[in-house]
């Protein structure tokens, strides 16, 4: 075997192995690695070595540190000088920071000016950017209805959407269960909108589906049809929502009444 | 001191040379346009010490388990996760509300490496000091000649805790990192490439490097 596969095996079961191929690739080695003896020994040793890596004593959180970062946390705040150990040439080089406080109010004073004018050419491109984004999320809609099935995990446990997208993306929203409410809970996938990945819920309403995309928030867009579907959006601290389709806009709305109720704004992480 | 010749690999230095190191935003934590806002008002509406809290106090003991494994003992790692705080805390406004674990562990992986370079300098070896060829071999076992074979025969190995822990500290330091970020603090692929600043098929190359050098290290040969 040439060592450019031999090493290629190597990623894919070590990616195997962490749970990071996707689907159709797992498959395809789970396959593999019946047939074949030597692949198959191989990948029971590195989960042997992952057992003994993972059955390390943990280090646990000695009992002071927690109070000893507490009290400097205090200190840093009330002094706005560090730690005590911190070396004398930054306590002086913090000095010297202060001693020029005009030129700093100079130099914030034109940077504000720069952010205040990158800001609204922001927003001019943004309004542009938004209406592109409700295109992209109604094409993901009928991207979802085109394939076999509208999402990538299915499940109608809230329990096991919510986790799947808290593996796949920065930000997962909460996953309530509308069911009692008529909306539900059939699955999860994950849409890439612009070159961002984002999580979308999905919920089925007698025969209609409900896709509902969630960005970051601040980037709502228009309520409007797009290719036929209707397209409602909101937001709440956490995010901006956008719900698409076939319903009419009633009950879009009502969906959206029954989402917003079931699904306060997150904590932070 | 060199220039980092390899750019978008490894940042220790430039994170030790500026001192406000949370300025550089782990990559992808900007990820969504739009996200300047959305930090603003999570950071404005509240006191900092309570963002502070919500943020980084929830990943203490995972930070300092990060951290004993990259300085290994005790009494160092302390000081990393209280270095490691002070700095959340004073960067706590740089936040950028998507991904509080990785954010919190880039600070202390940073902070470890900074607070080695300047107490420990012998102990760590980074990548920037090595040559191309060195790289090379760290990442992808280098040439033929150089690669670490771990035949079948290396049989299921009876190692015990003390074999492991010996065998991950004999590990250069970046297979280490990507290793205990991904078994001790059980992280993902994205994650690890966040927190140690290198693009994902580095990680999966340093993640299958490492664990052949554990199984060589550890493995008994009939």
């Amino acid at each position: 075997m040439s060592a450019l596969i031999r090493e290629n095996d190597e990623l894919q079961m070590n990616a195997y192995c962490d749970g990071e191929l996707d689907p159709a690739s797992a498959i395809a080695f789970e396959r593999r690695l019946a047939d074949d003896a030597s692949l198959k020994s191989r990948y029971n040793r590195l989960l042997s070595l992952r057992r003994a890596v993972r059955s390390l004593p943990q280090y646990e959180l000695p009992p002071g540190l927690q109070a000893r970062i507490n009290s400097a946390l205090d200190a840093d705040r009330s002094t706005q000088v560090g730690l005590p150990d911190e070396p004398a040439r930054v306590i002086q080089a913090r000095r010297l920071r202060q001693r020029s406080w005009s030129l700093q109010a100079l130099a914030a004073a034109a940077v504000l000016g720069a952010v205040i004018a990158s800001a609204v050419m922001l927003t001019i491109e943004r309004y542009d950017l938004h209406e592109n984004v409700a295109r992209e999320v109604v094409a993901g809609h009928i991207r979802g209805l085109m394939a076999p099935q509208p999402f990538d995990i299915a499940s109608s446990d809230r329990h096991t959407v919510k986790p799947w997208f808290t593996s796949r993306l920065p930000e997962s929203p909460q996953v309530p269960d509308l069911a009692a409410q008529g909306f539900v809970l059939v699955g999860g996938r994950v849409d890439v909108i612009g070159h961002d990945p984002v999580a979308t819920i999905v919920y089925k309403h007698a025969a209609h589906t409900v896709s509902l995309t969630t960005l970051p928030s601040g980037q709502p867009v228009s309520d409007q049809a797009i290719a036929g579907y209707n397209v409602l959006s909101w937001s709440d601290g956490e995010f901006t929502y956008i719900a698409v389709s076939d319903l009419p806009s009633a009950d879009l709305a009502a969906f959206q009444r029954a989402f917003a109720a079931a699904s306060p704004a997150p904590e932070v992480k | 001191m060199t220039t980092p010749s390899s750019a978008g690999r490894s940042n220790f230095r430039r994170a030790e040379l500026d001192p406000a190191v949370l300025r550089e935003r782990p990559e992808g934590s900007d990820r969504f346009s739009g996200q300047q806002q959305a930090s603003v008002p999570i950071v404005q509406n509240k006191d900092e010490r309570s963002v502070f809290d919500e943020v980084f106090l929830p990943h203490m003991a995972e930070a300092y388990r990060l951290a004993q494994w990259l300085t290994g003992n005790a009494s160092d790692a302390e000081d990393v996760v209280q270095d490691a705080a002070l700095r959340a805390f004073r960067g706590i406004k740089r936040f950028g509300a998507v991904n509080a674990r990785a954010w919190s562990l880039t600070i202390v992986r940073n902070t470890a490496y900074s607070w080695l370079m300047k107490n420990r300098p012998k102990a760590v070896v980074f990548t920037d000091d090595l040559s191309a060829a060195e790289q090379q071999e760290l990442e992808h076992g280098g040439l033929q000649a150089t690669r670490i074979e771990t035949p079948e025969e290396i049989a299921l190995f009876k190692a015990d805790a003390e074999d492991v822990q010996r065998a991950m500290a004999q590990l250069p330091a970046q297979l280490r990192e990507v290793i205990v970020l991904r078994e001790i603090n059980q992280l993902n692929y994205r994650d690890i490439a966040e927190i140690t600043n290198i693009p994902i098929g580095t990680v999966m190359s340093r993640l299958s490097r490492a664990r052949q050098l554990l199984i060589a290290l550890l493995g008994d040969r009939k």
